[in-house]
């Protein structure tokens, strides 16, 4: 395997998208190709690293766009970028996709708030190939909305809902009827993914694709087992899936609240394996005894994980 | 219940258990519902739905708890005078919480205090059950807890029943049965610049003090020991009113709510037998049917949380400033979340409730040891019942804060 790429960018343009959310062109030599629904790691100092979606042309050689919302992240994360000004340098690493576009006929493309950023790229990908496909983007206002001019240009395929006049995604429409020919791609906050995951339960296996992004936490990596040594079973998690995740839809009992590493709910005994720890419940100590994990975001160093469940 | 006859403001509703019926006409009709409120305070947003409370929880930069988490209005100066960690945010509140936040982790607690727990809870039952007519409050519920936190803060068993005083009164300041001047009085304004604006705080804060003082420096354990000795980790020692305040909410917190959860899980049980049934033929059923006891009981019905900008939610703009109210017990019994929200079932799956808390760094610091308090008792008391039911009327607690009960006459059959 070889090295990822990792180098300082120029930021070349800083512009704002929507209420609260700037979009930064990202210069630099030799930039690896990249894939829609790609995301790269921004090393923003003091061990803070944050991932956004590309979110500009694929075809646009040496540079990278990506669309920052400022949010409420306990570390400063997204305030940090949103501080980067023209000209600025900024040390990035990847890209990485866990969310590639697979080939079909149909596309029905659901965004949240920011997470139109991966699917905008996709957008541009499948309309040049010619296929057919819908977008519905909700967002709290029309002004919080990133990206409405340049999707403006695809016409009535694009459905923009902001909630303050058109309420929430009309998730029963849109998903009620499962279609065999279609692939959905849904990106956004936890509680429209969890809806959406809800309404797909009667579509085909394998027609849902969802990428999860939270201010905090990176998600993803490499799969690896999971052995649940209570109740017999092993597991494989998928990339950019969770330990919680996968052992739910097992339908193995677990609790959990925050969902993204903070409140430590989901604290669970580690028997073997090594923890790649990325939750801040656990101090410096507790996460070198490798005893216990937070399994709702940290995943593990190796290829196999034992756990007391 | 039709939209205009809301009030979630008013306390006697509450006492009178209306608060479900409001609770499903606003998720139904207005879910995020503006209550005005008498003067001097200034009115607030309701919040009704599950997602919806989660997402205010989980946003502390808009939604800030450092303007305070109760309906009650506290003027500027008086903040930081009663501020504990319930108010402050960012990465204070972190280092504050860190200080004794894994003394609570389900391992800790089991390897610490499961089996002294264990025996507590025994002696409990069997002390209740030397009658056959009892009041499950005052016999079951309301010491237990709070003979585990005197455990945690190892002060003389002989103290319990101060704590016990001081908790009612502090967490009931809107029940005239627990404290002279309700906090909806104008009495209650000279105290204003205690928390719960009750003049016993002072006695509470002397206490800790006291207990404080006297294990500075030593070696140990207990949480008064490590709050005395630990630097917090952003390196700025706990002041006085630190201590203070912190002291105060562990009184309180570990003290009336897991009293309530246990009372309202009890009288769920009465009331939907074939839940009780199913837990008593099979008491493994007690440990994964927990979390339905627990967002049944939801013992606090809301906090609150304060706008730091201006914001739409549910097709509401939200001015900076505005209180924000999030309805956990609201949104535990949204019914686009919680099928058929209102039966109670303890072999329900997946039962993820907002009974502590959601996706903030607030989320409730003991839930584990409520956790485990609720599930012993369970474990203990329901295989001795050959049959409970109620003998008179339940007696709430006048608040829209604390879902609690005061009053619980029960029969028992033991086996």
């Amino acid at each position: 395997m070889t090295a990822e790429f990792e180098a300082d960018l120029v930021v070349r343009e800083v512009e704002p998208a929507a209420e609260g959310v700037v979009a930064l062109s990202l210069a630099g030599e030799d930039l690896p190709d990249w894939t829609p629904g790609a995301h790269v790691d921004l090393i923003l100092g003091d061990g803070l690293v944050r991932q956004y979606s590309l979110c500009g042309r694929t075809g646009d050689p040496g540079c990278w766009r990506i669309a920052v919302l400022e949010t409420p992240d306990s570390r400063g994360g997204s305030r940090a970028v949103h501080r980067l000004a023209a000209g600025a340098t900024v040390r990035v690493r990847g890209p990485r996709n866990h969310f590639p576009v697979v080939a079909s006929p149909r596309y029905l493309f659901l965004a949240g708030g920011i997470g139109i950023t991966p699917l905008l790229p996709m957008i541009g990908e499948v309309s040049a190939a010619g296929a057919d496909w819908e977008l519905h983007y909700g967002g709290r206002t029309l002004e919080s909305m990133a990206f409405t001019d340049e999707l403006a240009a695809f016409g009535d395929r694009v459905h923009l809902v902001p909630e303050d006049t058109h309420g929430r995604l009309g998730l029963n429409g849109i998903l009620g009827t499962p279609r065999p020919d279609t692939l959905v791609y849904a990106c956004g906050p936890e509680g429209m993914l969890a809806a959406v995951e809800r309404h797909c339960v009667s579509w085909p296996p394998g027609s849902l694709h969802l990428e999860r992004f939270t201010a905090d936490v990176d998600r993803t990596g490499e799969p690896f087992e999971v052995v649940l040594e209570r109740s017999g079973r092993t597991l494989v998690v998928g990339p950019g899936r969770s330990i919680f995740e996968t052992v739910r839809a097992a339908g193995v009992g677990v609790l959990g609240s925050c969902l993204e590493g903070i409140c430590g709910t989901c604290e669970t005994e580690v028997l073997d394996g090594e923890v790649d720890h990325r939750d801040s419940v656990l101090d410096a100590d507790e996460r070198a005894s490798n005893e216990v994990m937070m399994i709702c975001v940290s995943r593990c160093r190796g290829s196999r994980l034992t756990l007391a469940l | 219940m039709n939209l205009d006859e809301v009030d979630l403001a008013d306390n006697d509703r509450f006492q009178r258990n209306e608060g479900w019926p409001q609770f499903d006409t606003l998720r139904r009709e207005d879910p995020v519902h503006w209550t005005a409120e008498a003067a001097p305070n200034r009115g607030f947003w309701s919040v009704m739905k599950y997602q919806d409370i989660w997402a205010v929880d989980r946003d502390t930069s808009l939604f800030t708890s450092e303007k305070f988490v109760n309906l009650e209005e506290v003027d500027d100066d008086l903040m930081d005078i009663r501020r504990s960690i319930l108010e402050t945010d960012g990465q204070r509140h972190l280092a504050l919480r860190q200080l004794i936040a894994r003394e609570f982790s389900p391992r800790n607690l089991m390897k610490n205090y499961e089996g002294f727990l264990r025996e507590l809870t025994k002696r409990t039952v069997d002390e209740a059950l030397t009658a056959t007519e009892f009041d499950f409050v005052e016999k079951i519920s309301a010491d237990f807890p709070i003979q585990v936190l005197a455990r945690l803060l190892d002060v003389p068993l002989e103290d319990t029943g101060q704590l016990i005083a001081w908790g009612n009164e502090m967490v009931g300041n809107t029940d005239p049965e627990f404290i002279e001047h309700t906090i909806d009085s104008p009495e209650s304004e000279k105290y204003k610049h205690l928390p719960f604006r009750s003049p016993t705080t002072q006695d509470v804060f002397d206490y800790g003090r006291a207990l404080r003082d006297r294990r500075r420096d030593g070696d140990g354990t207990d949480l008064i020991s490590q709050l005395a000795n630990k630097l917090p980790n952003d390196g700025v020692a706990m002041s006085d009113k630190d201590f203070d305040n912190y002291f105060l909410l562990l009184v309180i917190a570990g003290n009336e709510t897991t009293r309530h959860a246990i009372s309202n899980s009890m009288l769920a049980l009465i009331e939907q037998p074939d839940q009780l049934r199913l837990l008593q033929e099979d008491p493994s059923l007690i440990a994964s049917g927990l979390e339905e006891l627990l967002r049944w009981a939801s013992p606090v019905y809301h906090f609150r949380r304060t706008a730091t900008r201006d914001t739409s939610l549910g097709g509401k703009e939200i001015k900076e400033g505005d209180k924000v109210v999030m309805w956990f017990a609201s949104g535990n019994r949204d019914e686009d979340v919680f099928q058929d929200p209102y039966q109670l079932d303890v072999r329900r799956a997946n039962v993820d409730h907002l009974t502590f808390g959601k996706g903030s760094p607030h989320l409730c610091m003991g839930n584990a040891l409520a956790r485990m308090e609720v599930r012993l008792m369970f474990e203990e008391l329901l295989p001795r019942l050959a049959g409970i039911d109620l003998n008179g009327d339940v007696a709430r607690v006048r608040s829209n804060f604390v879902n609690g009960i005061k009053k619980f006459p029960v029969t028992v059959k033991t086996r």
